[in-house]
């Protein structure tokens, strides 16, 4: 085997970063003085790129349902006794985080509670089941006495309807819930429906910006949809034409911003011919692309910036 | 590296308060590492019903035997010794079973069931619904075409992003071993789309 075949073997492994010190040296040494082989890893490179795209990124949706079958699974095995089960905390703790609900309850040293026969009152909620309660923080306080944080766990169910500004806050919030983005997607999917509201429009394009998860941009993007002709609308789709890495959003976005274009006498403005040229510069994607060539040659537009 | 040490202390006083009956504690080891247990399942077993299958699976397993976790390796290691060795059942008794196809019959020819899914659910990820034709044919049929293990490293390694170490450890084998198995994967891959990438 000669050299280039040897070397040629290892190209995975050093994107791998998996050679050793000594190993790697070997290769980047004949790599400098093959042109061949700098090719070979060009095509290796372009291998890796092509295993990326056939990644499968997890639906929101089934993540969400799994965490619920897990839920009645625990809860149908152990219950335990005075406790409120771990998974009633999960829930809690995500609704609660959403809501950023999180009690801060200010309390006499000698709550009723604790000390029921004294028969104390106690400033702020009552310790109705302290299981589903948890000491964050404990000071002294005022007089004697010692002023505790309580983080309530407890569930509750809020229903109400979507212009109450008590739901909406809560679910302009979840929106933005890091942590679960199943989360996340049913609540945008139930703000799309008052998207004609400034603040569910801000939150939407929020999400369409900045959520890790592309199911959640895609969703907001679906309520936005009407809004299309909004400039902080067109905006966010500028913006997710030249920064979303996933390719099908991009996609979307050109397919939003040039909507009727080519029809009748409909034109293009300026900026979104401009956002589509600066595309045309960095775009790798074959098919989105090809989208956004077909838009510039529809209004007769040059395929380079200005 | 100190934010790292940071976190491992925090994950260890996690495991602590879950093992002494924290429930909020559990709670927030599952969903410090859920994602990524679906997504490897999902990704490894190309089925939403066999991939949430694993996640009750594992996480039962691990609400169920978190009292005998010594410490002896990583929270992340012990969890991944499970997933991996359920995918590996499932993807063995798959190999049994002649290689089951993520195609189902639908009422206008053969549909893919994780389109199905994505479809119907969440829009799914619109970059997966474009990269269709023969590169995601080839990828697919190349991916199906490795052993179970040449299966797991590769996807331990390339869409994990896991160190071969890692990977060593989670398999109860050597680096060696791995590195060996990741290497016939690529080969097979290249072979497999040599001539379309």
């Amino acid at each position: 085997m000669n050299t280039c075949e040897k070397v040629r073997m290892q190209l995975s492994m050093l994107l791998y970063g998996e050679l050793s010190f000594d190993e790697e040296e070997v290769v980047d040494a004949h790599l400098e003085s093959c042109a061949e082989c700098r090719t070979a890893l060009d095509r290796e490179r372009e291998l890796h790129a092509a295993f990326d795209q056939a990644e499968i990124e997890s639906p929101a949706s089934v993540l969400w349902e799994s965490r619920q079958n897990l839920q009645r699974q625990i809860a149908a095995e152990h219950v335990p006794a005075h406790r409120v089960s771990w998974w009633d905390q999960f829930l809690d703790a995500r609704w609660l985080q959403s809501a950023g609900a999180l009690a801060l309850l200010s309390i006499g040293f000698f709550g009723a509670r604790l000390a029921p026969n004294l028969g104390l009152g106690i400033t702020g909620m009552s310790l109705v089941d302290p299981g589903a309660q948890r000491v964050r923080s404990v000071e002294p306080g005022p007089n004697g006495g010692v002023q505790i944080v309580l983080d309530e766990t407890r569930q509750r169910t809020v229903s109400g309807d979507l212009d109450d500004q008590n739901i909406r806050v809560l679910l302009l919030s979840a929106a933005k819930d890091p942590s679960d983005p199943g989360l996340r997607y049913e609540t945008v999917g139930i703000l799309n429906d008052r998207a004609q509201a400034a603040e569910v429009r801000d939150t939407l394009i929020y999400a369409l910006e900045h959520d890790e998860n592309a199911g959640v941009r895609l969703k907001a993007m679906d309520g936005l949809r009407p809004f299309v002709q909004q400039p902080e609308v067109r905006k966010a789709l500028s913006g997710v034409l030249l920064s979303d890495g996933n390719p099908g959003m991009r996609t979307q976005a050109i397919d939003l911003l040039t909507k009727g274009v080519g029809e009748s006498s409909n034109g293009l403005d300026r900026d979104v011919i401009g956002t589509l040229q600066e595309l045309m510069n960095r775009e790798n994607n074959a098919y989105v692309r090809q989208r956004g060539e077909r838009v510039l040659q529809l209004v007769n537009a040059s395929q380079e910036t200005y | 590296m100190a934010q790292k040490t940071g976190l491992q202390t925090d994950e260890k006083a996690l495991i602590r308060a879950a093992q002494a009956g924290d429930q909020d504690a559990f709670s927030q080891l599952v969903r410090a590492y859920d994602q990524s247990v679906l997504r490897l399942a999902m990704n490894l077993l190309r089925s939403p019903e066999d991939a949430q299958d694993v996640y009750q699976e594992a996480f039962l397993r691990v609400y169920r035997n978190l009292n005998s976790f010594r410490f002896d390796c990583s929270f992340h290691t012990w969890l991944y010794r499970i997933v991996t060795n359920l995918c590996l059942d499932h993807m063995r008794k798959r190999k049994v079973r002649k290689e089951e196809s993520s195609q189902v019959e639908g009422s206008d020819g053969p549909v893919d069931r994780m389109d199905t899914l994505q479809e119907s659910r969440a829009e799914g990820d619109p970059a997966r619904s474009l990269l269709t034709g023969e590169l995601r044919e080839r990828i697919d049929k190349a991916l199906s075409e490795l052993t179970a293990r040449e299966r797991m490293v590769f996807e331990l390694r390339h869409y994990q992003g896991l160190r071969l170490r890692n990977i060593g450890e989670i398999l109860g084998t050597t680096e060696e071993a791995a590195k060996n198995c990741l290497f016939r994967a690529t080969q097979k891959m290249r072979v497999a789309l040599g001539d379309f990438v």
